[in-house]
């Protein structure tokens, strides 16, 4: 009997240990994914700082006014604010007073439009030619399209600028993103190139010479030039020719046709000063064999670039850019354009000039310094779809 | 003449006989073990015939000796666990004399798949693994077919409750092609799927006598395709296995309900086997399991290999739906389609120019890819699992020593399966016919493979094409250029994307916010506009556009053996073969390119193996060779030698020499498949070199490398090879107590068979770009050499009183990969199984009870599907059962994975919980 006994007692130590065995390990089920953490949020929040630091006071009471203190302070969006001081709403003109005083949704405007949506370091802004292109907060017609954004055009060429406006200070980091201190505030555009050149008293010849261009095709056409400077797609930069030099380049146009015609010299020549006296020139039927339409949209066209130059971000020396007559004209090599940055203190550029290929000289931007905005400004003049110097020649392509 | 007329005679005086003499004189009598014990179901032969029984439960048997066989006879006893004794009748008169006492030992199981013949389990050359009809009894499973698993080396993926692959020596997998399973003698390898359908179409767990596994290269014997095992199943003959039985197993699943609501297992068996009289007998048998299946709900991130990312392996990443827009759940499915916002994007900047420089930063880093939103298995798969099996065999003694068997199973189910993708194997149907001649000697057989994928479908497939329906990802115009729609989802994604980023929007909440419109219009599982499109689907040929197989693939096949010891014993006992198989691929081009009719693919082989004792017995020398033709592929002659040592009675030590290979599988060589990433599978046969204009369009290697392009190059495509060599021990010591079995092996593989990635140009007189390069996945022979190694060690020891105690554990090893291949290995380094039982204690031995542990080590699982780590895991399956003698029942009460707790056998798969069974059954052998 003694070995079953030994039996018996092999049995339950085996039994034993299983039971161990089976009660101490565990398996180890399909794990539940991992989800990946969103980045750490680290520092404080762009309306945080608004709110904190006091030279933002009237930003903070304008902001707060506006209802945008909840998305500033949102620290998992992304985005950089080019933000007025008070000194910088001081410039401007706005005191603490004044916020008091205007409607909540005029700052909401204004404001969006200082807003980036994504996280612009100034390492990320760019010094290249034309400004960078950047949505902002501000959807002129969401009931169109939630993608529409009108757009603001920072550069760090020759200093720091957003549009036409110096930055002050580069690159506060904050969670959500990054401020920039503008030294006054950037309005928004409100009217399109058209509205301007349309109704500027100064700019009747080249309203004149673009509806000549565009005979035959009608304003809703790819090709209207009217359409295009109406169309908030576009982004343009125009050359606006005042009126004396355009008139004074019509005289001369139609004086050496009538010479070369056989007119007298004389007699051509007050023929022409008498043609080319009202911008009725450009519907003469009289001189649509010296003017043509193709010749004036060939002259026309050459004063617009097909992108945003503000003065701020012409190159030091002479560079040429092509214009939208390269469409038709591929290789023509454009206008040249150069800007001087010259008075020490100021930010801003001295002089600035365009230069056809035909010309003999640059034609000269009239700089308003300090900036003027439309519409009696004459240089850095923003519009919706593009940005507007007014020249003392009228370019000639050849 | 002569000779027709004397058979002629012979035929007729054997009719008179019969009908004259049909009072034959019996023999009857009583088994007993010596210890005193009841023994059952032992094997009584007459010798040198095939006349037989077997006893009942209480030892007792019956057998009339027809008037052909003179007395005296000698009987012979025979089972498992039964030492073979030999008892003389001297005359049908002394028939009441005829009773035995057995020695019980484990010195004498028989075992066949060996060497094709009866050998001792002690003396077989090689290693091999036996289960015979008590241990199937007694086993705590619910299928039959899980006491595979438990066997020494062996290793298990369950893809789902009812589809369950097994492997040896590494080299796992679902579907595994490397591992041949012989049910009566037919290869049941699917002709067109290519899997082993063991579990879900074979035989009722009633009508299996007995399970033999060979463990390594093994087509020296049983042809190519037993690179790494053979597991030939048998059933019962109804000559030996009389009588009606049933069982009745219902059980609990889900019982936790964390993947499932708590649901019965049903699994209804039954067996009839009669025998009509000494030449004709025959048996029926069916099996219902009914049971909500093992869900597979791994929901990780699965990082696909690409072109683009370079990896040449997938694997497990973070991630999830809301936080990964590019998520891919491992058993989410429809998610696989992935697309580049950025070409959306450019193309609003280009009607938005004021948006093009915001649009520019977005996307300069690259591709912004983000994938389709994806239902989880628990949603697309149908729960129910059912599987019915039906099987029966005529048997017909032409004479005593010779037997006409008509026999075959069938099958259809529901189940799920694990291949390049997930598949749905709905309405499954498939058959094995069979007529055979068995004599003492020789045997030949035909049978045939019917296939039919009844309604399966791919649920990758499947799921990406549903999502297409409900919402086109991006359409396409009738020249296969895209033309992007406002209700396109990725047009509706990517325009909603750019507006949250717009509005400041961190990168994911913009996608989250995106996908959210996107997906405005996704049905709802369960919604009828879900049910109609996923129907209309899943119903939808590959070849015109949905996710049906056509496959209707069969085998054809015809083998014979012949034993010549008689002729030869003087010098060497010899046994030749051969067979020849044709295949008749049938998939109407939505599996196979068998788009203008079937494809048939011949192959044939012979065998011969010579056997001889040397050294005063102490050695037994075997040579086997094997010569396989397929018409895709050369001839090639697989040798094997064995050696036999005897120690000392009852210890051996063997040795083996094996080579094996393996034609490519069917699919390698025809198929034609999209799966999931993308990529389309295609055989790799030369005739798809043409089809596809590799001469004109020449592929390229992916991942691409550092050195950039490198045009692929393809070596005539080859079947793969193994050659192993194995060392054992097999013995039986401490009183003959203990059996202990050792081994150790190496194998060297060649010509090693894998898929590899590379990029075409879909359009060739289009430039190379990524919307212009398709990815094909080609098997090719891997130039790399693949070495395995491994060892084993079971013991086997009886307590006493009925107690038993085996503990077995093995590992495989993978080395000396080179080239960064990707070999497939798919096994644990080290496994172990741990049995406690006894099979009858208590009053009247009426208790049964067992005990299995098993426990596997984490690994590395790579497949086309889903790669990644297995973790270790264990489990334990249990037992009791209770005789009832008089009414010949047993009842029981089991489980399997008893502590319930989950775990996967392969990445991708169910996880596993426990299942809860009583069980009764009536009559069961």
């Amino acid at each position: 009997m003694k070995k079953f006994q030994i039996k018996n007692w092999l049995v339950k130590t085996l039994s034993a240990l299983l039971v161990i065995v089976m009660a101490t390990s565990c398996n180890k089920d399909v794990p539940e994914p991992t989800p990946i953490a969103p980045a750490p949020i680290v520092g404080n929040s762009i309306g945080n700082i608004i709110n904190t630091d006091a030279s933002f006071s009237i930003l903070k009471a304008a902001a707060t006014k506006a209802g945008l203190m909840p998305l500033l302070s949102d620290s998992t969006l992304n985005m950089t604010l080019f933000a007025p001081d008070d000194a910088a709403f001081a410039a401007s003109g706005i005191s603490a007073g004044a916020i008091t005083v205007l409607r909540a949704g005029f700052l909401d405007t204004i404001l969006r439009y200082h807003l980036v949506s994504q996280r612009l370091p100034s390492t990320q802004i760019g010094n290249t030619f034309p400004n960078r292109q950047s949505p902002s907060f501000l959807n002129p017609a969401p009931t169109i399209s939630a993608l529409l954004r009108l757009t603001n055009f920072p550069t760090t060429r020759n200093g720091a600028w957003i549009n036409n406006i110096p930055i002050k200070q580069v690159d506060i980091v904050a969670s959500n993103g990054y401020i920039h201190k503008v030294a006054a505030i950037v309005a928004p555009p409100q009217r399109y190139l058209w509205n301007r050149i349309s109704t500027d008293p100064d700019m009747t010849y080249l309203t004149a010479a673009i509806v000549r261009a565009d005979s035959g095709y009608a304003p809703t056409h790819p090709a209207s030039l009217v359409g295009v400077l109406n169309n908030i797609g576009a982004n343009l930069t125009v050359f606006a020719p005042k009126d004396s030099s355009m008139r004074s380049f019509l005289t001369g146009a139609i004086y050496l046709a009538l010479v070369a015609q056989g007119v007298p010299p004389a007699t051509a020549f007050a023929t022409a000063t008498a043609l080319a006296s009202t911008p009725a020139v450009f519907s003469n039927p009289a001189l649509y064999a010296a003017l043509p339409a193709t010749s004036v949209r060939g002259i026309v066209v050459y004063h617009i670039l097909l992108q945003r130059a503000f003065t701020n971000n012409f190159p030091t020396t002479a560079t040429a850019y092509k214009t939208l007559l390269n469409s038709g004209i591929a290789a023509h090599p454009g206008v040249t354009l150069q800007a001087i940055f010259g008075i020490p203190g100021v930010p801003f550029a001295s002089s600035a000039t365009v230069k056809g290929l035909g010309n003999a000289t640059a034609s000269n931007i009239y700089i308003n310094l300090p900036p003027v905005s439309d519409p009696t400004g004459t240089s850095d003049q923003h519009f919706l779809n593009g940005v507007l110097h007014k020249i003392d020649q009228v370019l000639i392509p050849q | 003449m002569k000779k027709l007329g004397r058979l002629a005679a012979s035929l007729l005086l054997t009719l008179v006989s019969t009908i004259v003499f049909a009072q034959n004189p019996v023999v009857a009598g009583k088994v007993r073990a010596s210890t005193g014990d009841n023994i059952n179901r032992i094997s009584v032969t007459i010798k040198g015939t095939k006349i037989g029984t077997t006893t009942d439960d209480n030892g007792n048997y019956s057998l009339s000796v027809p008037s052909s066989v003179k007395f005296p006879v000698t009987l012979v006893f025979s089972g498992v666990g039964v030492v073979s004794t030999e008892l003389t009748v001297a005359s049908a008169s002394d028939k009441n004399d005829a009773t035995v006492s057995l020695s019980t030992t484990m010195a004498d199981e028989i075992v066949v798949s060996a060497t094709r013949t009866q050998t001792r389990a002690l003396e077989s050359p090689v290693t091999i693994e036996r289960v015979g009809l008590n241990t199937i009894r007694a086993a705590p499973s619910a299928n039959y077919y899980d006491i595979v698993g438990n066997m020494k080396g062996v290793d298990l993926v369950t893809s789902s409750l009812t589809f369950k692959t097994v492997t040896t020596r590494g080299f796992n997998g679902s579907g595994n092609t490397r591992f041949n399973q012989i049910v009566d003698g037919m290869d049941n390898q699917a002709p067109g799927l290519n899997f082993s359908v063991g579990s879900v179409i074979g035989l009722t767990e009633l009508d299996v006598e007995s399970m033999e596994l060979l463990p390594g290269a093994s087509s020296a014997l049983y042809g190519p395709g037993g690179m790494n095992g053979t597991l030939l199943i048998n059933s019962k003959n109804p000559f030996k296995y009389q009588g009606f039985s049933f069982q009745v197993k219902e059980g609990m699943m889900h019982t936790d309900g964390k993947y499932r609501q708590p649901s019965l297992y049903n699994n209804w068996s039954m067996r009839w086997g009669q025998k009509v009289s000494e030449k004709f007998a025959f048996k029926l048998t069916a099996e219902f399991v009914h049971a909500k299946d093992w869900l597979a709900d791994d929901q990780r991130n699965y990082i696909r290999p690409t072109a683009a990312n370079g990896l040449s392996v997938g694997h497990i990443g973070d991630g999830t739906r809301s936080t990964d827009p590019n998520y891919n759940g491992a058993n989410a499915y429809g998610d696989e389609t992935t697309a580049d916002i950025n070409g959306v994007l450019l193309g609003i900047g280009g009607q938005a120019p004021f948006l093009q420089p915001f649009i520019n930063s977005l996307v300069a880093d690259g591709p912004t890819n983000v994938s389709r939103t994806g239902y989880t298995e628990g949603q697309v798969v149908d729960p129910n699992t059912v599987n019915f099996k039906l099987g029966g065999s005529l048997n017909y003694k032409l004479n005593p020593g010779l037997e006409l068997i008509v026999g075959g199973f069938w099958g259809t189910g529901n189940t799920v399966y694990t291949g390049s993708d997930r598949y749905s194997l709905k309405d499954l149907k498939m058959g094995q016919y069979k007529i055979e001649l068995n004599s003492k000697n020789w045997q030949v057989r035909a049978y045939t493979t019917q296939e039919n994928a009844g309604q399966s479908y791919n649920l990758t497939a499947a799921s990406r094409i549903f999502n297409e329906k409900w919402k086109p990802t991006i359409t396409f115009a009738a020249n296969g250029a895209p033309t992007p729609q406002t209700t396109d989802w990725l047009v509706q994604y990517a325009q909603t994307y750019l507006g949250g980023m717009l509005n400041g929007l961190s990168d994911i909440n913009a996608h989250n916010a995106a996908r959210g419109v996107a997906d405005v219009g996704r049905p709802e599982v369960g919604s009828s506009t879900y049910n109609q499109i996923y129907e209309q689907v899943r119903k939808t040929p590959i070849s015109k556009g949905g996710a049906l197989f056509l496959d209707k693939s069969d085998l054809y096949a015809v083998e014979g053996q012949w034993n010549l010891t008689d002729y030869t014993k003087k010098v060497a006992d010899v046994l030749v073969g051969g067979n020849f198989r044709r295949f008749v691929l049938n998939s109407q081009g939505t599996l196979f390119i068998d788009t203008a009719g079937t494809i048939g693919i011949s192959e044939y082989g012979i065998y011969a193996q010579a056997a001889r004792n040397l050294f005063s017995d102490k050695v037994r020398f075997t040579l086997s060779a094997r010569y396989d033709k397929n018409e895709n592929f050369k001839g090639r002659v697989t040798p094997r030698a064995t050696a036999v040592i005897k120690v000392a009675k009852n210890n051996n030590i063997r040795l083996s020499y094996q080579t094996a290979y393996r034609f490519p599988s069917t699919q390698q060589q025809y198929i034609r498949l999209g799966v999931g990433g993308g990529e389309t599978l295609i055989g790799g046969l030369p005739v798809f070199h043409k089809i596809y204009d590799f001469a004109g369009n020449p592929p390229w290697e992916l991942p691409v490398g550092s050195g950039g392009i490198k045009t692929a190059t393809f070596n005539e495509f080859k079947p793969e090879s193994v050659q192993s060599i194995e060392l054992g021990y097999k013995g039986l010591v401490a009183s003959d107590r203990l059996l202990i079995d050792a081994y150790g092996y190496v194998g060297q593989y060649t010509n090693f068979i894998v898929r590899r990635g590379y990029g075409q140009k879909i359009n060739s007189s289009l430039p190379m770009s990524s919307s212009n390069t398709r990815v094909l996945s080609i098997p090719i022979n891997s130039t790399g050499k693949v070495k395995t190694w491994g060892a084993g060690l079971s013991l086997e020891y009886r307590i006493g009183r009925g107690y038993f105690v085996n503990f077995n554990g093995s590992t495989d090893v993978l080395n000396g990969v080179t080239n960064g291949l990707i070999a497939y290995f798919n096994s644990p380094k080290y496994r172990y199984n741990f049995v406690l039982g006894n099979n009858g204690f208590g009053k009247d031995r009426r208790i049964g009870v067992n005990v299995t542990y098993r426990w596997q080590d984490t690994f590395m699982y790579e497949s086309d599907f889903v790669s990644g780590e297995v973790p270790a895991y264990h489990s334990v399956d249990a037992q009791v059962t209770y005789k009832f003698p008089a009414i010949k029942s047993l009842v029981g009460i089991g489980a399997n994975n008893l502590l319930n707790q989950y775990y996967i056998t392969a990445m991708g798969n169910p996880s596993i919980g426990g299942l809860y069974y009583v069980r009764f059954a009536y009559n069961i052998f």
